[in-house]
């Protein structure tokens, strides 16, 4: 069963006195039921227009949607119960509670009081739930708001880059609070970020999107490997000695700044040889991820 | 209007217990739970019973027996008088025939002509004139207060942009707005009746400390009760035209500003510029809807253009009806909520 559907959407933005902006250019996206869906992309791809079309908030020019195999926006008064939203930044009522928030939120929709305070245990914020919202910080916030997502039990539970302004220890919470919802056997969650290795920590499988168009689909083992450049980044007591040798190897070797980057070293283990043998002892040696703009370079490259 | 929209998870055992869900419940909760708006409603309510203490103990005070026998025999001279320059008058030879006497020399003075709390002194509170007269006032500054409310209330909703959050719960936007307009228009009735039911018993209680006897006319309590009901549909209409007006510009603050911008300088401007358009302002109509068989407008002829129709040196009148004000102002009010809401249905929303 597919939970989101999207076929050839169009979206561009009419703008006083300049061109349209072109967000969606032809979309296409299939997302199962079940796991964390990751929906990857730089800023500016069109993830959150995505997401807004699809909640019925801006409508497309053209194409098919389907939310839980419903159609649309035509169906969203029908679907909406079975989905929870975070779009961006939670838009909440700043002079209220976190608690009163939730509270107004859920008699529209006749949720009990004792799911709101399950939710506001749920993110941890039971302590602070009768301060005013204004007071929270940008964690709290974000916290709060993927509360008032949950609310509903969703089936489907849609975060725009829930991660935004959270510090360090917040992230960690809410990537823990992902994968177990997107594994509790009934929420699907759909997981839109810029950060690569969000999506590969946190997602099992991922759409990538640039420039409106999904480029990839797949489980992240698959669209993601062989994404790793190969390089490494290497320090060494003697910089002017461990460049000069690696180079009479065959490597080629760039400045890091404070380090060096060892281009395609397929073996990280015959590199420290190498050094030790000639004395030089490393300091570090540590593969250099893909970047996310050279994943997306790679794979935009790929489609045309 | 109940806003149930828990007709896709009930297939779902899982699914949360979503009963009936009521936007309207939810927006009366949001609308109570508001303190600005709370706030306004004390502070209007202490600034009232501060004026209302000050006028009734300095302006007014009870008569004694002694005032009202003079005030008594100062009504009696007054007819006298009346009399005597009457019979003068009918007297006189050199009296114009060709119109009628009472035309000329004025109605034969009865007693009723002159009231006894007209002449006592100091003043005593009259609820005869002071009752009809006051309850404008109060209904005029409780459609003030309306308005402002109307204008926090949606013009919050769009500067926190919770207005867009609740879209993800309830996605028919003209459900969400006409709840929303429903619930500023019944809040501003209960305003408007409240208003007029607080002086009602305000002037209860000046007329028994501080009036004088009174005989109230025949028709007084059915005129009052048709003014008040004309004054709580004043007050509603205020309501949702600064609800509609903060709706369509999504902002309070600037809403208040059009409101400014149209009372303080617009209305003046065309009462200078162009005397007979003046059927069409607001206060006009206002005026109009509240007072007792319509408002009646005299335009100084000597003001008006050239282009304005009105051949200089002859008085004119503009005549506003009951019906014409609430039209206007009714016609205004919607055609600014329908703007509003058309824009957010139909609008991308970020
Ligand atoms: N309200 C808007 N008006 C005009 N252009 C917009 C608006 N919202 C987004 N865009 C443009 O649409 C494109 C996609 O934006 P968005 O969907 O927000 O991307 P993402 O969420 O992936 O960062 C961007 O080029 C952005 O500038
Ligand atoms: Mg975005």
């Amino acid at each position: 069963m597919t939970v989101i559907e999207v076929a050839g959407a169009h979206k561009a933005y009419r703008r006083p006195r300049r061109p349209p902006e072109r967000a969606l250019n032809g979309l296409d996206l299939t997302v199962a039921s079940g796991g964390v869906h990751g929906f990857l992309g730089p800023n500016g791809s069109g993830k959150t227009t995505t997401i807004r079309m699809l909640l019925g908030l801006v409508s497309a020019d053209s194409g098919e949607m389907r939310l839980l195999g419903e159609p649309v926006p035509r169906a969203l008064p029908a679907v909406i119960a079975s989905v929870g939203a975070l779009v961006e930044t939670p838009l909440f009522f700043p002079n209220f509670s976190g608690r009163l928030n939730l509270r107004l939120l859920a008699e529209t929709a006749g949720v009990s009081r004792s799911r709101v305070e399950e939710c506001l245990e749920l993110v941890d914020l039971s302590g602070r739930a009768d301060d005013r919202f204004k007071a929270y910080s940008l964690g709290m916030k974000q916290r709060l708001g993927i509360a008032a997502a949950l609310l509903k039990s969703p089936r489907l539970l849609i975060l725009d880059e829930p991660s935004n302004g959270l510090d360090p220890a917040g992230i960690k919470e809410v990537r823990q609070l992902i994968q177990r919802l997107g594994h509790d056997g009934r929420t699907t969650v759909f997981l839109s970020s810029h950060q690569l290795s969000e999506v590969q920590q946190v997602c099992d499988h991922v759409s990538i999107l640039a420039r409106g168009r999904c480029v990839a689909t797949g489980p992240v083992s698959e669209v993601l490997a062989g994404q790793s450049t190969g390089d490494v980044r290497l320090r060494a007591p003697d910089p002017a000695a461990a460049k000069q040798l690696l180079e009479a190897a065959g490597y080629t070797v760039t400045s890091l700044g404070d380090a060096w980057r060892v281009h395609r070293a397929t073996g990280p283990g015959a590199i420290t040889r190498l050094l030790a043998e000639n004395g030089q002892y490393l300091t570090e040696l540590s593969p250099i991820a893909a970047d996310l703009e050279s994943v997306f370079l790679e794979l935009t490259r790929e489609q045309t | 209007m109940s806003g149930a929209i828990a007709t896709g998870a009930t297939t779902d055992p899982h699914a949360a217990d979503l009963g009936r869900g009521s936007l309207l419940l939810a927006e009366v909760h949001r609308i109570t739970a508001r303190r600005f708006i709370r706030w306004l409603l004390a502070v209007s309510l202490v600034t009232y019973l501060v004026i209302v203490s000050i006028v009734g103990l300095t302006q007014f005070a009870k008569p004694s027996a002694a005032g009202l026998a003079h005030a008594r025999h100062r009504v009696q001279a007054a007819v006298a008088n009346q009399k005597a320059a009457r019979d003068q008058c009918l007297k006189d030879p050199n009296r114009p025939t060709d119109q009628p006497a009472e035309q000329i020399c004025g109605p034969d003075p009865a007693a009723g002509m002159f009231r006894v709390q007209d002449f006592v002194d100091p003043p005593a509170f009259d609820l005869q004139r002071d009752l009809p007269a006051t309850a404008i006032a109060v209904g005029v500054a409780t459609a003030a207060l309306a308005f402002l409310i109307g204008a926090t209330y949606v013009g919050a909703e769009w500067s926190s942009r919770s207005m867009v959050a609740l879209l993800f719960w309830e996605p028919r936007r003209l459900r969400v707005m006409s709840v929303k307009l429903g619930v500023l228009a019944a809040a501003a009735a209960l305003l408007g009746v409240l208003g007029q039911l607080i002086w009602l018993a305000t002037a209860e209680i000046l007329q028994s400390t501080r009036g004088a006897p009174t005989h109230l006319p025949a028709h007084f309590w059915s005129d009052l009760v048709a003014q008040e009901g004309r004054t709580i549909l004043f007050v509603v209409l205020m309501g949702l035209l600064g609800f509609g007006i903060a709706n369509l510009i999504r902002n309070t603050g600037a809403s208040m500003g059009v409101g400014f911008v149209y009372f303080a300088i617009v209305e003046n401007a065309v009462r200078v510029a162009r005397p007979r358009w003046q059927e069409w302002l607001l206060t006009d109509n206002i005026a109009g809807l509240l007072s007792k068989g319509g408002y009646r407008l005299p335009v100084d002829s000597a003001a008006v253009s050239p282009g304005g129709g009105v051949v200089p040196g002859q008085p004119h009148e503009i005549f506003i009806s009951n019906l014409h004000g609430g039209l206007v102002l009714g016609g205004v009010t919607a055609a600014i909520v329908a703007a509003g809401v058309a824009s957010f249905v139909r609008r991308d929303l970020h």
